[in-house]
């Protein structure tokens, strides 16, 4: 697991207050039980984390899979600027 | 709320004889409803905000080439945000059509209620900006009077001496049809003969357009209402206002009647703070009906609250099959907020504008900027353009955040 997908299981864990061993990669955030406004709570809190925005065509609450959303951040880890 | 059948045999029947708007279709209520038949849509750029601190391309229906002076004193207007500006342009046209006398015997007689679900937010974000970005020492005197959520309807009875029940309804995106529930009940009670109701908003502006992108419901291309991909909301503003008054009034008076206000019907969800629930939703028609004594069948209009997000759409679909059964095929159902675009508290008001023109003029304006059908959404839409037909009675929906909703039943005039 790449640190990436570790600490946004780790984010969706505790929003959802489920075990992140109950996680997939191909489970949706509906599969998990988060829907409506704490699905969308659940990107800004992993856009908080990683300081990035998320634009919506990465967010399918409705088929989107957890696995996407993980690659969706690291897209977006990779195209922000270096740090300086 | 709705009444047995021998209650209704002696109920005040309320009628609406005065119509005024302002939105990005226009400024007075004749060339909205004139843009409303021709399809066509205000929505554009958002011109008068930094789009550069915004995460998405943001559009909006604008109000433009507004001139408060043409309408306004030069003195009252220091204290107005733009949301009194609107209801005070509105509520002018309307009083003027009704021909109704609201000075004098009648002033305490007369209810002002206006629909209004933010505030002045244009001030509000301009005294915080000077608070926290400019670190400035003075605020304007006038912040609170200009903010105030009831600056409207308080606006609108001083500048027409109206001094009976005066004030706002806040129920967010419902507001407006609340507030067409509050004043006919008022009327229907004999506690008013008339009243002046409607709603305000005036709420493009950065701090409103940041928080809804936030709940990603804003949508980037355009406001598409049960359109296949359709990706959410458009932000609109303005103003539409109402005279209401008794059947016997009118007719006393000689007066113009636009339509009868026939029924309303309100209900909570009591479920989630921003996902719809089709209950709830056709509750809130099915009491409308009945309160206005109405069959589904004697329904041929419904102008839907069709925000043009994916859960909105199809949850009022399905509440609208289940309340009008077969007969759900045989109605227009159109959204006119990718015209107007959804103006939150107002949006029910400007879409009375709607109504009451199918009523009059036998013209159900239509769903603009329809791609195609949605499996989800398979009613009769009205896509593109207007269509000529006979309505004899429409409900206007209206379902708000936080699971409330409201409904208005309006039909020909007697």
């Amino acid at each position: 697991m790449s640190q990436v997908q570790q600490e946004v299981f780790e984010i969706i864990s505790k929003q959802a207050k489920i075990e992140i061993g109950t996680i997939k990669t191909e489970s949706t955030l509906k599969d998990l039980g988060i829907a409506s406004l704490d699905a969308i709570e659940v990107i800004f809190d992993i856009e908080e984390h990683f300081n990035i925005n998320l634009p919506n065509e990465d967010v399918d609450f409705e088929n989107g899979t957890v696995g996407h959303l993980v690659e969706a951040v690291e897209r977006q880890i990779a195209s922000k600027p270096a740090a300086g | 709320m709705y009444v047995d059948t021998q209650l209704r045999e002696n109920m005040r029947r309320i009628v609406i004889t005065g119509m005024g708007g302002i939105c990005a279709l226009g400024h007075n209520a004749t060339d909205i409803w004139q843009a409303m038949t021709e399809g066509r849509s205000g929505i554009g750029p958002v011109r008068h905000i930094d789009l550069t601190r915004i995460r998405n391309d943001v559009i909006a229906a604008e109000i433009t080439d507004f001139e408060p002076l043409a309408y306004i004193e030069e003195t009252r207007l220091p204290f107005l945000d733009p949301l009194s500006q609107y209801a005070l342009v509105a509520a002018g046209e309307a009083i003027r059509q009704s021909g109704l006398d609201v000075r004098g015997e009648r002033s305490s007689r007369t209810a002002v209620v206006v629909g209004v679900g933010a505030a002045g937010e244009e001030t509000r974000e301009g005294l915080y900006h000077r608070l926290y970005v400019e670190n400035a020492t003075r605020f304007h005197p006038l912040g609170i009077v200009r903010i105030m959520s009831n600056a409207p309807a308080s606006q609108i009875s001083m500048a027409h001496g109206i001094t009976g029940p005066t004030f706002t309804v806040s129920s967010a995106c419902a507001s407006s049809n609340h507030a067409f529930a509050q004043a006919a009940l008022m009327v229907r009670a004999g506690l008013v003969d008339a009243a002046v109701v409607g709603g305000s908003e005036a709420c493009v502006t950065l701090g409103v357009l940041r928080a809804w992108d936030a709940m990603r419901v804003l949508a980037p291309d355009t406001c598409r209402p049960f359109s296949a991909n359709r990706r959410g909301l458009v932000l609109g503003e303005g103003s539409a206002m109402f005279v209401i008054e008794t059947l016997e009034s009118a007719q006393a008076r000689g007066a113009t009647i636009l339509a009868e206000l026939a029924g309303v019907g309100m209900s909570a969800d009591a479920g989630d703070i921003a996902a719809p629930s089709e209950i709830g939703a056709a509750a809130a028609m099915r009491i409308a009906l009945k309160d206005a004594g109405l069959q589904p069948t004697d329904i041929d209009y419904v102008n839907a609250h069709g925000t043009g997000t994916p859960a909105n759409d199809s949850t009022e679909t399905r509440a609208i099959h289940d309340v009008f059964g077969a007969h759900a095929r045989q109605l227009a159902v159109t959204s006119t907020k990718p015209m107007h675009g959804h103006a939150l508290g107002a949006a029910g008001a400007l879409e009375m504008i709607a109504a009451i023109g199918a009523l009059r003029h036998g013209i159900v304006p239509p769903t603009i900027n329809y791609l195609g059908p949605d499996p989800t959404c398979d009613l009769d839409y009205v896509p593109h353009e207007a269509r000529a037909m006979t309505v004899r009675a429409v409900l206007s929906n209206s379902f708000a955040f936080g699971g409330l909703n409201a409904v208005v039943a309006v039909r020909q005039a007697p």
